[in-house]
């Protein structure tokens, strides 16, 4: 919960979601809003200035920038939701799950996440790329983000709450008493834990393709986009800039609909 | 005190221990790969027989010792981190303590999330934008540049780089205050210092600036992870020969000799930044800080 005043921190989280929800519906409708295919090229127009008919303009190879940043926000919302995924589970879920592990297999555990914590997440995802495919760079992302968001979840378990010593004391089985305590930690925050892990792993998504380790053409998310508009973008300054406000709209949106506190990052 | 500063030692050690395995384990995976766990796990004590030798190996790439490969890339890097944190304090504190504090903290909230929602290298390439069209600077990012002609034009060349570095750091520094004045905003110390006669100004000065820079300071890890992030982008968006740049060739070409050296080199950094900040917040407030 935001420490703004309620008002305004509902307000910020609501246009958060309906952005998202925008912007969803925007990505499954990709192939219908685009002028043209992905990777369609028009000979004989490249570099040209928006225009009506290219409102966007085009790229160096005569693609037009509208339809192509309508299908890379496709192709990085694809990767993007699949590295949140495995960011949640990985990171949030396996912490909250491992902090209730008998106790020296829970601080190994700790300690192993504290290092690869130590790692910036855009390096760890660039190695697991290098590692194992560009195909991968989802998992990558969502791995390279998960130890952040291992050690929060592990750290915020409270194991001496007198609440734990009652439901031990229930007698109900270990299993049903995590599942129990999972419900509890996760049914009110999933939103906004999904939406932070969305903002984060976005950027690295994003990041590493335009370093060379994401997206691979044919299919181009917003990073490889902007990578290609770098050597002209002085010139043709259309080809980065809606491409990169698209991705910073995109982040932004997450932020937003994650409600972080004050000084708190993604 | 004794008991803290003993466990802060240990954390270290074991961080700093856990990255070199890491790093080992990640350098055992050379071409061509080990086909089985065995293979693997003796290609990993074969690493680590040339490692108790000082044998860190040679890289794929160059040829060369990896260490003195480092060596030769780390400074740059080093000069570009260090320039960029004393940018990001010279713009993140003054921010950072301007929102800190009452209704203007509220009010920057919304506008930190959007310019903390701009991926590190839209920014740099926003700035070169900037430093190109209205500046008039001769930016190159299509390929490398030679060297500067004249130390001004060698200033401008490394000025947009750190400003990139610069600006993802202090983006964590003002975070890190608007964390440690939240924490601040609410402490209980507050109503007794007043009941004790003490000005809302003596209270701010004396007891709450304090407590905020240690805070900052125990997030120092935090800020050095934010730092090298943004180095490793600063360096491929203007061409900057460093170890930053020589990590994601080395990736790409799957030099993982060096790699892994780079690796450990990046978390030593920054488990030693953790480890320095958290003692340097410890001693000014002497109390562990969260």
């Amino acid at each position: 919960m935001s420490r703004n005043t309620p008002v305004l921190g509902n307000v910020l989280r609501g246009v958060g979601w309906f952005g998202l929800a925008l912007l969803l519906i925007t990505m499954f409708l990709s192939d219908f809003l685009a002028h043209a295919p992905a990777g369609a090229e028009f000979p004989g127009i490249e570099l040209s200035a928006p225009s009506e008919v290219h409102p966007f303009g085009t790229d160096m190879l005569g693609r037009d920038v509208l339809s192509e940043t309508l299908h890379g926000l496709a192709e990085t919302g694809r990767l993007a939701m699949w590295a949140a995924f495995f960011a949640i589970v990985l990171g949030g879920l396996f912490g909250a799950v491992a902090a209730r592990l008998p106790r020296p297999l829970a601080l190994a555990l700790r300690g192993l996440f504290g290092i690869l914590g130590a790692i910036p997440p855009l390096l760890l995802a660039i190695v697991i790329v290098g590692l194992t495919g560009h195909f991968f760079v989802a998992v990558a992302a969502g791995i390279g983000a998960a130890p952040l968001g291992f050690v929060r979840a592990f750290d915020r378990v409270d194991l001496h709450s007198p609440h734990a010593d009652y439901a031990i004391a229930t007698g109900i089985p270990g299993l049903s008493l995590l599942q129990r305590d999972l419900t509890y930690d996760f049914r009110h925050v999933l939103g906004a834990v999904v939406a932070r892990a969305l903002a984060a792993v976005t950027i690295i998504v994003s990041t590493a393709s335009f370093l060379g380790f994401g997206a691979e053409p044919p299919a181009r998310d917003l990073g490889l986009i902007i990578a290609a508009a770098k050597i002209n973008h002085f010139t043709a300054w259309w080809t980065a800039i809606f491409p990169g406000l698209a991705l910073i709209l995109f982040i932004l949106c997450a932020r937003l609909a994650a409600g972080l506190e004050e000084g708190e990052s993604a | 005190m004794k008991r803290f500063l003993a466990r802060q030692v240990a954390q270290l050690m074991v961080g700093l221990f856990g990255a070199a395995l890491f790093a080992v384990a990640l350098s055992a995976v050379t071409e061509p790969r080990p086909r089985s766990l065995p293979a693997y796990l003796l290609a990993v004590l074969d690493r680590l027989t040339h490692l108790s030798h000082g044998d860190l190996g040679h890289s794929a790439i160059s040829g060369l010792p990896v260490v003195a490969e480092l060596f030769q890339h780390l400074p740059p890097t080093l000069l570009l981190l260090a320039a960029g944190a004393a940018v990001a304090l010279a713009a993140g504190l003054p921010i950072g303590i301007l929102f800190a504090f009452g209704s203007l903290r509220r009010a920057a909230a919304p506008i930190m999330q959007i310019v903390t929602a701009t991926p590190v290298f839209c920014a740099g390439l926003a700035l070169a934008f900037g430093a190109s069209e209205i500046l008039h600077w001769p930016v190159g990012l299509a390929s490398r540049t030679g060297l500067a002609a004249s130390p001004e034009e060698a200033l401008r060349l490394a000025a947009l780089p750190i400003a990139t570095v610069g600006l993802a750091g202090a983006a964590a520094v003002q975070l890190a205050l608007r964390r440690a004045a939240t924490r601040t905003a609410a402490a209980s110390f507050r109503g007794g210092l007043k009941r004790l006669g003490l000005s809302s100004v003596e209270i701010e000065a004396f007891y709450v600036l304090p407590q905020i820079f240690a805070g900052l300071i125990a997030s120092a890890g935090e800020i050095a992870l934010a730092l090298v992030s943004a180095a490793v982008v600063a360096e491929w968006v203007f061409h900057r020969d460093g170890a930053a740049d020589l990590f994601v060739k080395s990736v790409a070409l799957a030099d993982w000799n060096m790699t892994a050296v780079i690796l450990f080199a990046v978390a030593a950094l920054t488990i030693v930044a953790s480890f320095l900040g958290r003692v340097l917040g410890f001693l000014l407030v002497r109390e562990q800080m969260p």
